[in-house]
């Protein structure tokens, strides 16, 4: 069953007209494109990572500074040539540097793997058809249509055509073995063996066939019998949370433990000289989080920083005696503080426009909630009446729908509830478990109808609050157009998209429901009074 | 590609012809309880073809589970003759003989006499080691299987020290503290100090028998014990968030609910995945706990 089209088969067709220009190109820039495709077939040398490039015992310990017992576990687990293994199971938090180790590991060993992660291979098919593929030397390319070696569903398919593969490759491997030991020209020796690297493997847990797909995977080990296959999953869970009622053949764990500070400090030194003066930055970071890849996003614009102060000509920092250098050392942490505190309450997020931001530090302004305003207003691409929707769906799902009436009255309802009585005791204390509630609900439901009643009551209220903003540089032509909204089809549109982008969840028979999320900035955005409408109890 | 009934015709005429050729069939079937999944046509149709059609054949069920026969259906447990053979992990002498066997090299192999006479000594040096003895007892008290011992003597073996090419004591033991592994142990020594106090907050929330919590509460108990005690760990509300996912992705804690309404995960219920003792443990191993931890740790200690 071929995928392939020939221009034969596709002229019978009935074609479209840019089909059809496509065909007529497509014949043009034939002979020019064989000549380019007749490049690079995939051999069994494609299997060793980076043949050309290779790694020595002491590169590799000096790449991963902290994880020398690590490295040094997994070669005493993989063994010499030859040496059959139990499958390994490597586990720990993210960014340990499991992938890295293991390519690197396998790298300065010279042997052949096929790596596959399941966070590509997103189900059973791709990952089955993803290894068959790397076996076979096959690469799915432009002129075989992008088709797979063979079509592989079932698990009970793969099995068979591993289990072929496998033996073929490893017939590969002896025969060339054999060769090389014949003619002892090259100082690369041959094994027999052929590695199965799994990697993400926590993911396969949330696909839909997980509960045969896992044991299948556990006792592929067992089930192929070959001792010159060894298999290896890398996760970043223990391997308890894979346990289910079916018994199936734990492999060996191997634990990459998180980065102590004193690693911590190792690794950033690895690129960057002058290694003492980051200890000041890296302590209290260290308390937030102990991710290499959270960390190094939330150390450079700090570092940027740091080095400005360096360079600046007007300080001098003398680093010769141990008391000027403990006093530069201070001088450097009394700049760095304040912003090293903002920048703690930071999400690590990589931001672009961080050289407005830097512009803001120096005049000397706070300006870490500007920054946040910035970074999420880039994500806002949103109509008028879009935001205007979800200012409504965030008010119909905070307040109770019988106040509809007294907030939303356009004839001057709005000053009836000032008054506030004095409260009692007991209702002090519902007043608390009310909001309690509060937190722990989330935003209620509400019907379309009221969503759409709530949206039309606030556009046509619009003109008479907006008179209290008075600096409004870019919000002005935003103001003047507010006017009367009619409830257009468009508008009825945008609910659906806000639904899609999940701003709205949907629930069961049609009411919906609000989210939390960018709702100050909205209303921050348009400037609307949003605390006025608001019900605080 | 042939229907179910297609093959099940096929299986019966195949079974027909081999009863007539007088060649007995033996039919393995393992992991017997995945056969009795879901409406078990196969396994009806089997012991079916059994009893009706004159065939010498016999079909064995292999199974890790003990109740596998109490799965089946009625009119498939009728069909089936009650024999079971129950296979026992190791006893206590079949181990000793069996690590001696497993490990000893057989003396026609290819490798130097002198050798495998120096190899097999040691061995036998090692285990009548009561030390040694004792570590094994208590490692397979937990689990004598096979497979178990398979993966400590392959643990131990690897880390055999390639020089000398003998086993030592020391790589047996470094393959006992391999196996016993603390897991949620390991992934509290390895917590940021903000991770720490998120889970600090959810055991507090508990010992206050609040039944359901979610991330919206812990902010609050965060801040009650920020204001009570001045700490200097107080954080943004986003850079919890980011602490929180890498709490559940560590599964130290969940949720308790399944995806239920596409929910914000600042309104999901959530629940502890690691008792108070471990979550004491963790606190006192992890080298950079503060000191205000330890002592509400101490404090829910004391109250339960």
């Amino acid at each position: 069953m071929g995928n392939e089209e020939t221009p034969q088969s596709q002229s019978t067709r009935r074609t479209t007209r840019s089909l059809a220009s496509v065909i007529a190109s497509d014949y043009d820039s034939e002979t020019p494109k064989k000549t380019i495709s007749i490049s690079h077939k995939p051999t069994i040398k494609n299997l060793i990572y980076e043949y050309n490039k290779p790694l020595s015992l002491d590169h590799l310990l000096s790449r991963f500074p902290a994880r020398s017992t690590q490295i040094n576990e997994v070669l005493c687990h993989l063994g010499p040539l030859n040496s059959p293994m139990l499958p390994l199971f490597i586990y720990g938090g993210a960014s340990t540097g499991k992938t890295s180790i293991i390519l690197d590991t396998f790298r300065h060993l010279k042997r052949p793997f096929v790596y596959s992660s399941c966070r590509t291979c997103y189900s059973p098919k791709v990952l089955f058809e993803s290894i068959l593929n790397q076996l076979a030397f096959h690469k799915r390319v432009e002129e075989n249509g992008y088709v797979s070696v063979k079509k592989c569903e079932k698990p009970s398919d793969f099995a068979n055509f591993l289990r072929e593969s496998l033996v073929n490759v490893v017939d590969i491997l002896k025969e060339k073995g054999a060769k090389m030991n014949v003619k002892k020209t090259s100082a690369y020796t041959w094994g027999n063996m052929v590695y199965l690297i799994f990697d993400d493997f926590e993911l396969v847990r949330e696909w839909d066939k997980s509960s045969t797909i896992l044991p299948f995977l556990f006792g592929l080990y067992l089930m192929l019998g070959l001792p010159e296959v060894g298999i290896i999953f890398l996760s970043k869970v223990s391997p308890d949370s894979y346990y289910s009622n079916s018994g199936h053949i734990e492999p060996i764990p191997l634990y990459f433990p998180g980065y102590s500070e004193k690693d911590l400090r190792e690794i950033f030194m690895q690129k960057q000289e002058n290694s003492e003066r980051y200890s000041i930055v890296l302590k209290p970071f260290f308390r937030v989080t102990r991710q290499v890849d959270e960390l190094s996003i939330a150390f450079r614009p700090v570092y940027e920083k740091y080095c400005q102060l360096l360079n600046d000509p007007g300080s001098n920092f003398s680093w010769e005696t141990k008391q000027k250098r403990e006093d530069a050392k201070k001088r450097l942490y009394s700049h760095l503080a304040p912003y090293i505190r903002s920048s703690l309450n930071e999400v690590f997020e990589i931001s672009p426009l961080d050289t407005e931001a830097k512009a803001d530090e120096v005049k000397g302004k706070a300006s870490s909630k500007k920054r946040g305003a910035h970074d999420e207003e880039l994500d806002f691409h949103m109509s008028v009446s879009a935001k205007y929707l979800l200012i409504s769906a965030f008010l119909a799902s905070r307040n109770p729908a019988t106040l509809d009436a007294s907030l939303f009255d356009p004839t001057g309802g709005l000053d009836g509830r000032k008054k506030r009585k004095k409260c009692s005791e007991k209702a002090t204390e519902q007043k608390e478990m009310a909001e309690q509630e509060l937190l722990l609900k989330g935003p209620g439901t509400f019907p379309l109808e009221r969503l759409l009643a709530i949206f039309q009551c606030i556009t046509s209220v619009e003109d008479i609050s907006v008179d209290e903003e008075v600096d409004d540089d870019d919000g002005a032509p935003v103001v003047n157009q507010v006017a009367q909204y009619d409830l257009t089809s468009n508008v009825l549109l945008q609910v659906s998209s806000l639904c899609n982008a999940n701003f709205i969840s949907k629930g069961s028979s049609c009411p919906l429901e609000g989210s939390t999320r960018y709702k100050s900035t909205v209303a921050r955005s348009l400037k609307f009074p949003l605390s006025r409408y608001l019900f605080r109890r | 590609m042939a229907s179910f009934d297609d093959n099940t015709q096929f299986v019966i005429g195949m079974l027909r012809e081999c009863g007539l050729a007088h060649k007995t069939i033996i039919i393995v079937l393992d992991e017997f309880h995945r056969f009795a999944q879901g409406k078990q046509r196969l396994l009806y149709s089997l012991l079916d073809a059994m009893q009706s059609v004159t065939s010498q054949a016999v079909v064995i069920g292999i199974s890790c589970r003990l109740d596998a026969d109490q799965l089946l259906e009625k009119r498939v447990r009728s069909r089936l003759s009650h024999r079971k053979l129950l296979f026992c992990p190791p006893s206590k002498e079949e181990l000793d003989r069996l690590l001696e066997c497993l490990l000893s090299l057989p003396v026609s192999s290819s490798l130097p006499q002198s050798y495998i006479v120096e190899f097999n000594k040691e061995l036998r040096k090692i285990l009548a080691d009561k030390k040694f003895k004792d570590t094994i007892d208590t490692l397979l008290s937990s689990d004598s299987t096979v497979d178990q011992i398979l993966r400590f003597l392959f643990l131990s073996v690897s880390s055999m020290d390639l020089k000398t090419g003998i086993l030592s004591v020391e790589n047996f033991m470094t393959a006992v503290v391999r196996m016993n592994r603390q897991p949620k142990l390991e992934c509290t020594k390895d917590c940021s100090i903000l991770e720490l106090y998120i889970l600090v907050c959810m055991k507090r929330l508990e010992m206050r028998e609040q039944v359901s919590y979610n991330f919206n509460s812990i902010m609050k108990e965060y801040k009650a014990i920020h204001d009570s005690f001045q700490t200097p760990d107080y954080y943004a509300r986003n850079v919890c968030i980011r602490a929180f996912e890498h709490l559940l992705q560590c599964e130290l804690i969940s949720f308790m609910d399944n995806r239920r309404n596409n929910q914000s995960i600042e309104f999901r219920p959530v629940k502890l995945l690691i008792s108070p003792y471990e979550l004491h443990q963790g606190l006192k191993l992890n080298q950079s706990c503060p000191t205000i931890l330890q002592k509400l740790m101490d404090q829910i200690g004391k109250r339960s």
